[in-house]
Formats: C-alpha cells, structure tokens, sequence
C-alpha cells in the first residue's frame, strides 16, 4: 500500500491516542494527514528510539493510549528494544513498523537483506503474542480494530507494509516545529489532558 | 570479597537509592557494569522503583526522556563505556527538545581501575563529556552522594541531560 495512503488511514481510525513518530518519512506522513500540532510528539532523527521513548510515557500512565511509529530501517538498528518492549508488555502501547524495507529518510536507501525480513516473525520469536500484519488498506481496514482495541493485554506489534516514499511523497513538508517548541507543545496538552505536571509550572 | 566489605557496597547501593528516590526518581533503566552491580541489585529490590533493564545504553536515554514528557522522575544508569555510546541520543533528544536527563555512570579509566581494556575510557570520557557542554559531577564518597540529587535538580532547571560519575573508590 502507499505510505501516504496507510497513514491518512490510520489518521481516521484514530481516537484519543498519543502518538510518537519516528526520524524521518513518519513524521513527514503523519503530519500531511493529521497536522497535528499537540497529541503528536515528532521525535525526528531519533534512529531506533521512538518506541522506548513512548515507553516511558506509556508507563506511567496507563489510562492514555499510546501510538508509536518505528521505520524498519530504525528497528534494524536496534531490534533489542523489542525485548525490552515485550519484558514491559504495556498494553496501552501500540508499535507500529513502518516497513518499506529502505531508509526512507536517505533516498530510500536499500536495508540489509530487506525482502527477506520476517518483522512478524522476529516480534514472536521474541515472545509477542499481539502481533498483526497489514499490507493493503482494505486489510487494514478490516483488522486495525482488533490490534489496537482498548483493553487488549500486553504489548502489541503491527507491521505495515507500505511502499517507500514516492519523488512527490519525498516533498511532503516536515513537521516545522524545533524542539523546544515541540517538547511544550506536547507536554501542556498532556498536563491538560492527565492532569500530571511535567514543567513544575502551569501557564 | 569479606563481610565488611559486602556490606559496605550494600550500603552505599541503598543510600543511592535513597538519594534517588528523594529526588522524585521512579524508573530507572539500566545496564551492567561490574562496579554497579551491587546498586542495580539494589535498584531491582526497591519497591521505590520500577526497574527496567535494558539491552543497548540508548534504549535508556529514550526510556527516560519519555518518561520525563509523562512527568514520571526517572534515572538512566550505565557504564562508562555505554555511555560512550549514548552521546547521538543525548544531542539528539535531549539536547534538540531540551529534556532533563540524570545518567550515572562508572568513572571507568581512572586511577584504580585495573582493567586494560577501560584506557579509552580514562582518555577520552572526560573530553567527549566536556565536548559537549554536560554538566559532570564526580562522587567518589559517600558523603557526595547527595550530589546525585543536586545534579538532577539540575537537569530540571537547566533542561538539559546531566551526568553523575561514580568511582570505584565509593563502589568498590
């Protein structure tokens, strides 16, 4: 499916979720279908720590959901996080594997041994149970409900199937946000949202 | 290793957790090193804290940051030689977004360390610290060990990662 197809999708199907994307082509796609500016925290040129990062988050808040968006080629670059994930098992937090096996982000770049990568198989070999694979939208359609549903337990794994980044898909805008910005952004709607302080200060 | 001695890194690994949980820290990541062992023990035993282990140093500087964006007080801790490979992530979360951020590390390579294979350590973890502007505080006694919270308190003000190195004078 194409990648912008999948997350204008996802960016429909989803409800009160906190989304953290990845460096690179999810940010981009996420931000072309959302433009979400609050609930979305674009953790750019991360390389392999977006799903730790929402992690964290997701630990100490179980009442939230959360979404996470990983690249494969950032998940090859540290697929122990996945053991790491699966030994937490939170159950509030959906990773999702952007897989286009290459580095979108570097032109698209091929991966190591890309065609052949199991990324289902790998997520079950370390333990998981929720694991779900999409590779068309009609599919995702009919099977996001189950893999994201709210009270399921433990961790939960997706695999989308997507093309790389066309030349047009290439131009999407970034996220045009600096960090800091991004970091207050995120955090006054989640103080907002969870009642938590994270600032030590309310404005 | 004698009783007095077992007992006195035990003490040490619990006034660290002690200093840490005044501080607000309530999950700490981790991986080994021989001279933390006996405080990741210790970690691991503390109803005070979730303890997660990791497999790869950056895994707990995102972990930690994370958890800062949810409010929850956290600490990542590590070997010297792990923090060497962490300085991407740190630039390029915690320093990009500015997210406070406490690592302890060993002081791996200083004088009384025996291990040949921690020279690089003792060259070149000063300088990459200082490199990058990291606000570094050495405890090598017991009585420092409340410069573990100074230095957290810290990260918060200035909102950006801060590292405290323990010698193996104060863990072994």
């Amino acid at each position: 499916m194409r990648y912008s197809d999948c997350f204008q999708r996802l960016a429909v199907r989803r409800s009160d979720q906190w989304v953290i994307t990845s460096a690179g082509n999810s940010g981009q796609a996420w931000w072309a279908a959302t433009r979400d500016s609050e609930r979305t925290f674009y953790l750019d040129a991360s390389m392999s720590l977006s799903t730790m990062f929402a992690s964290g988050l997701a630990l100490g808040h179980p009442a939230q959901r959360f979404w996470a968006f990983m690249g494969d080629g950032a998940f090859c670059m540290n697929p122990g996080m996945l053991m790491v994930e699966r030994s937490m098992n939170l159950p509030n937090l959906v990773h999702f594997l952007v897989s286009n096996r290459a580095y979108g982000a570097t032109s698209n770049a091929a991966i190591p041994n890309g065609a052949d990568n199991d990324y289902g198989a790998i997520a079950r070999a370390i333990g998981l149970e929720r694991v779900f694979a999409f590779d068309s939208v009609d599919a995702l359609d009919r099977g996001l409900d189950a893999a994201v549903s709210a009270n399921a337990p433990g961790h939960t794994f997706v695999v989308l199937e997507v093309e790389p980044f066309s030349a047009d898909e290439q131009k999407l805008e970034q996220p045009p946000f600096d960090g800091p910005e991004m970091k207050y952004r995120f955090g006054r709607a989640f103080e907002r949202t969870s009642g938590t302080e994270i600032f030590g200060y309310r404005l | 290793m004698n009783e007095s001695v077992a007992n006195r890194r035990t003490e040490i690994a619990h006034r660290i957790c002690d200093e840490l949980s005044e501080c607000g820290v309530k999950l700490i990541a981790s991986l080994p090193d021989n001279w933390i062992s006996d405080l990741i023990a210790a970690i691991d035993a503390d109803d005070r804290f979730t303890h997660v282990p990791v497999n790869r140093e950056e895994s707990a500087i995102g972990l930690c940051s994370g958890a800062y964006m949810g409010g929850l007080g956290s600490a990542a801790v590590m070997g010297a030689s792990g923090f060497m490979t962490v300085i991407y992530a740190i630039t390029k979360i915690n320093y990009s977004y500015e997210i406070p951020l406490l690592t302890l590390i060993t002081l791996r390579g200083a004088p009384g360390d025996h291990h040949k294979h921690h020279v690089s350590n003792g060259l070149y973890l000063r300088g990459v610290i200082e490199a990058i502007n990291m606000p570094f505080t050495i405890v090598d006694t017991a009585q420092g060990i409340p410069q573990i919270g100074r230095a957290y308190r810290h990260s918060r003000t200035f909102s950006r990662p801060t590292v405290v190195a323990l010698t193996r004078d104060l863990l072994r």
